[in-house]
């Protein structure tokens, strides 16, 4: 049986009592799930995420995340330890000068026994490929190499979930890529992941893409539907994967090619169409 | 780069010395200075020397790096040394002009209390250059630990001075391309501060400052995420552990005062 | 104006590198990956020459030299080896900087960043003023900034920077730059960390201001922002120039930038693997439309509306 690891019931928030973020929130995401949401600024992504592991609590309805509620202070550190968040700016989380010090920051807090602690830093480490780098400087590093520390550092913690909240904004593409390598290989192994991004071909990885707009889901699918909808991404100023952009284009002009999310998928789809003619 | 010469002076080497327990070493450099403060005689102070220079070579560090580490603080010695030779005045007199009167008991005692400064320097040194920085910080904070009980927030002054430490080089970067982007647009930074150069000066700090509170307050949450919870019931990856290397640092500690002593009431 | 570089070397303080060398075992320590320690000269015989009114494009992965590149541009560092002349002026030269550095405005990454005053006007204005202007005419700037970069000088000029949302700090920003009216105007990924929507309005901001008769050099990631508005291309790679093109020229060979670390723009990619598997793509230089309509010829479904450009 899969079990629910997130549960957002007609959850509402409200920073300053009057302009609810979101209101009447439903959201449920299963264990194992690549989790991807999306939305433009304002749509209250990043306060949901925050209300995953207990940042913050909902003013109306409730969250649960393995079945606890966030509002129990006697879970909070359960619920935080395994839900893991990995911020947007490199700069602002990472703890200590020594990257084995940052990683072991999270363990160190709940109190994990040292043969062990060391344990954990190192598989962590290996885990977003950096395994060796224990004494050296987290200030030396490159912005994508520093998410990857904080990822590690959210990881030696055991989390069964790991929240990336716009944990790509700041990369640049050699870094971007190297950090979606690591979440789809840690996806592989089992961990769920809810990613929060406004880079389409991130989303394109994901299992399940959601849209949120001015707190409200207004999309929910596969990626392959989602992602297809060119016009109503548009109107919620979201961008569309350029593989999309270019099937419209060539229906556009009377090309029996479906809509694509991917580059790959196009290319067989044109392949095809070219060895039948 | 810049940031390593502001943060200590590391000095990585694989030595008896480097191995050494911070928390006993940071004790141990204060017993030093006692130790140096103890020679009265020149006698005793070149034993004192003899000890710090065999501690140096003990901890492999070259004598040249030494004396480079204290770099500015130089000017330190060198000017209390040229202040005892103009106000310390006996014995034979080598050179007279107007006020300034250099005699024999002046050169004597400027040669004694520079080497004295020197040594006490040098002897400071070691911490840092053995110690990095981190370890300074586990040291002082588990140091402390025992005032925690009468209120001492020793965990939080740690935790203060790690992070401090972390965001030091940062700062300096950011603080850097401010810099540039001003300059950009004109700025001059280098006009009288008291005229003009105020909205300079608030041009550099404004967006620092506002940095500094932006990474505050994300951090804070960044570290709530971790489950930061204060120092109750926290482990830590690298314990501090006495070793036979602390027993050794502390006998020749205790050796060092007592030769000092001793050559104090040799007759010379 | 013409900035030209002629064969421009650049080193991280000959005296600091010295020291590094004497100090190699300290050095062992230092992370050796990221910013690499042989990277010891960020620029390497550099010659090019940025020609008065082009749009010039400048690509590079991090740690490439772009960041250093663009600050020789209005003398804020000076090469170590070679010179930078302003229309022949080199920028060396005692005061010479100072004076270029009112025509070649440089706008930072995250230029928000450096906002500091109490109100929009003033920051807008600190520019102007620096350059000892009469306040009628720092007046008349801080309102043509503004207008230039879209926002209202009424609305916004006694605001505190500090309350606007991301987007509106960047263009006051860029209008404390513009309120310079420089010549030349220098980006440094001018986009960076915005979401779609603003992206898509901050270059067209920046076409536009490009239109206008300034001379602009932009540092970007996206390819794709690169081949949209640049007229040539310069890529570097560990402080060479790796190449110096029209975007047509420059991303005809898509390998090698591959193998320094870059990637072309999509359409342009997408082009180039459709090549490989057999399509013939003759087009130098793709968009998403001269794509589409070329591969539906070649499919033999011609009941295309003609692309109107390209």
């Amino acid at each position: 049986m899969e079990e629910t690891f997130v549960q957002f019931a007609d959850a509402g928030f409200t920073y300053d009592g009057e302009r609810f973020v979101f209101r009447h929130l439903d959201l449920t995401v299963p264990q194992g799930q690549f989790l991807c949401l999306l939305g433009g600024n304002g749509s209250g992504k990043s306060t949901l995420a925050k209300h995953i592991n207990a940042l913050l609590v909902p003013d109306e309805g409730s969250v649960r995340t393995f079945g606890a509620d966030t509002r129990d202070a006697d879970q909070t550190f359960f619920i935080r330890s395994n839900a893991g968040l990995v911020f947007q700016n490199p700069d602002d989380q990472l703890v200590a000068s020594l990257i084995e010090n940052d990683v072991a920051f999270g363990p160190e807090n709940l109190g994990v026994p040292n043969p062990e602690l060391r344990e954990r830093v190192t598989s962590a480490l290996a885990e977003v490929g950096l395994q060796g780098f224990e004494a050296h400087e987290t200030n030396a590093l490159s912005g994508g190499q520093k998410q990857r520390v904080a990822i590690a550092g959210v990881l030696a913690m055991d989390p069964a979930i790991l929240i990336l909240d716009e944990a790509t904004a700041m990369l640049d593409p050699r870094g971007r890529a190297g950090l979606l390598r690591v979440v789809r290989e840690l996806h592989g192994a089992g961990m769920t992941i809810v990613m929060i991004t406004h880079y389409m071909e991130e989303a394109a990885q994901a299992e399940r893409v959601v849209v949120l707009d001015g707190g409200q889901v207004r999309m929910d699918g596969a990626p392959g539907e989602v992602l297809t909808r060119a016009d109503e991404l548009r109107a919620l100023s979201l961008e569309v994967p350029f593989a999309c952009r270019l099937s419209l284009e060539l229906q556009k002009r009377g090309v029996p090619v479906p809509t694509c999310i991917t580059d790959d998928a196009l290319k067989e789809e044109l392949c095809a169409l070219a060895s039948k003619r | 780069m810049a940031s390593r010469a502001i943060i200590g002076q590391y000095w990585p080497e694989e030595s008896l010395v480097h191995a050494m327990d911070p928390r006993v070493k940071f004790i141990l450099s204060l017993v030093l200075m006692v130790a140096v403060f103890c020679a009265a005689t020149p006698v005793s102070l070149a034993v004192a020397a003899l000890f710090v220079v065999g501690f140096y070579s003990a901890s492999r560090i070259p004598l040249l790096q030494a004396v480079r580490a204290i770099g500015p603080l130089l000017v330190l010695v060198v000017l209390t040394a040229l202040l005892n030779v103009l106000f310390v005045q006996g014995g034979r007199v080598y050179f007279e002009f107007g006020i300034i009167c250099v005699s024999e008991k002046g050169l004597q005692s400027a040669a004694f209390i520079g080497c004295r400064l020197l040594l006490l320097l040098m002897g400071m040194s070691l911490l840092t250059l053995t110690t990095t920085t981190l370890d300074i910080t586990a040291a002082f904070e588990r140091l402390l630990a025992p005032l925690s009980r009468i209120g001492v927030p020793a965990h939080e002054l740690g935790m203060i001075l790690g992070i401090a430490l972390r965001f030091l080089p940062q700062f300096m970067t950011e603080l850097g391309t401010i810099y540039r982007a001003q300059k950009s647009r004109g700025a001059t930074f280098t006009a009288n501060p008291f005229r003009g150069g105020i909205q300079s000066l608030t041009a550099l700090l404004i967006p620092l400052f506002t940095s500094a509170f932006r990474h505050a307050e994300t951090l804070s949450l960044a570290m709530e995420a971790r489950c930061y919870h204060g120092g109750e019931g926290i482990t830590r990856l690298t314990p501090l552990r006495l070793t036979w290397r602390d027993a050794v640092g502390s006998a020749a500690l205790a050796l060092m005062i007592a030769c000092v002593i001793a050559a104090n009431y040799l007759p010379l | 104006m013409r900035l030209s570089f002629e064969a421009v070397s650049y080193s991280y303080e000959g005296a600091a590198a010295e020291k590094k060398r004497a100090r190699s075992k300290r050095e062992a320590r230092r992370a050796d990956w990221g910013n690499a320690p042989d990277a010891l000269w960020a620029l390497r015989d550099v010659t090019f020459a940025v020609e008065p009114g082009e749009f010039l494009g400048i690509a590079g992965h991090t740690g490439s030299g772009k960041s250093t590149l663009i600050q020789h541009m209005n003398g804020l560092v000076h090469p170590t080896e070679g010179r930078v002349l302003a229309d022949g002026r080199d920028l060396v030269e005692k005061g010479v900087a100072h004076e270029v550095r009112q025509q070649v405005g440089l706008v930072f990454q995250y230029p928000e960043n450096q906002l500091f005053a109490n109100t929009v006007y003033d920051d807008v204005a600190f520019g102007p003023r620096n350059m000892k202007l009469a306040e009628e005419e720092v007046d008349r700037r801080v309102r043509e900034g503004l207008a230039l970069v879209g926002l209202s000088f009424d609305e916004l000029r006694d605001r505190s920077p500090f309350d606007l949302s991301g987007g509106q700090q960047r263009r006051v920003a860029f209008a404390g730059v513009l309120a310079m009216e420089p010549e030349v105007l220098v980006l440094d990924e001018p986009v960076a960390g915005l979401d779609p929507l603003s992206r898509e309005e901050f270059l067209g901001l920046i076409r536009d201001l490009h239109g206008g008769g300034r001379t602009v050099v932009m540092v970007s990631h996206s390819m794709e922002d690169l081949a949209a508005l640049s007229d040539r291309i310069l890529v570097l790679s560990e402080g060479r120039v790796f190449a110096l093109g029209t975007p047509a020229e420059v991303f005809a060979d898509a390998a090698a930038l591959k193998a320094v670390g870059l990637g072309a723009p999509a359409p342009e990619a997408f082009a180039g693997e459709l090549r490989a598997a057999g399509f013939a793509l003759p087009r130098a230089l793709y968009d998403e439309r001269t794509l589409a309509a070329d591969i539906a010829a070649q499919l033999g479904c011609v009941r295309a509306e003609e692309p109107s450009h390209g």
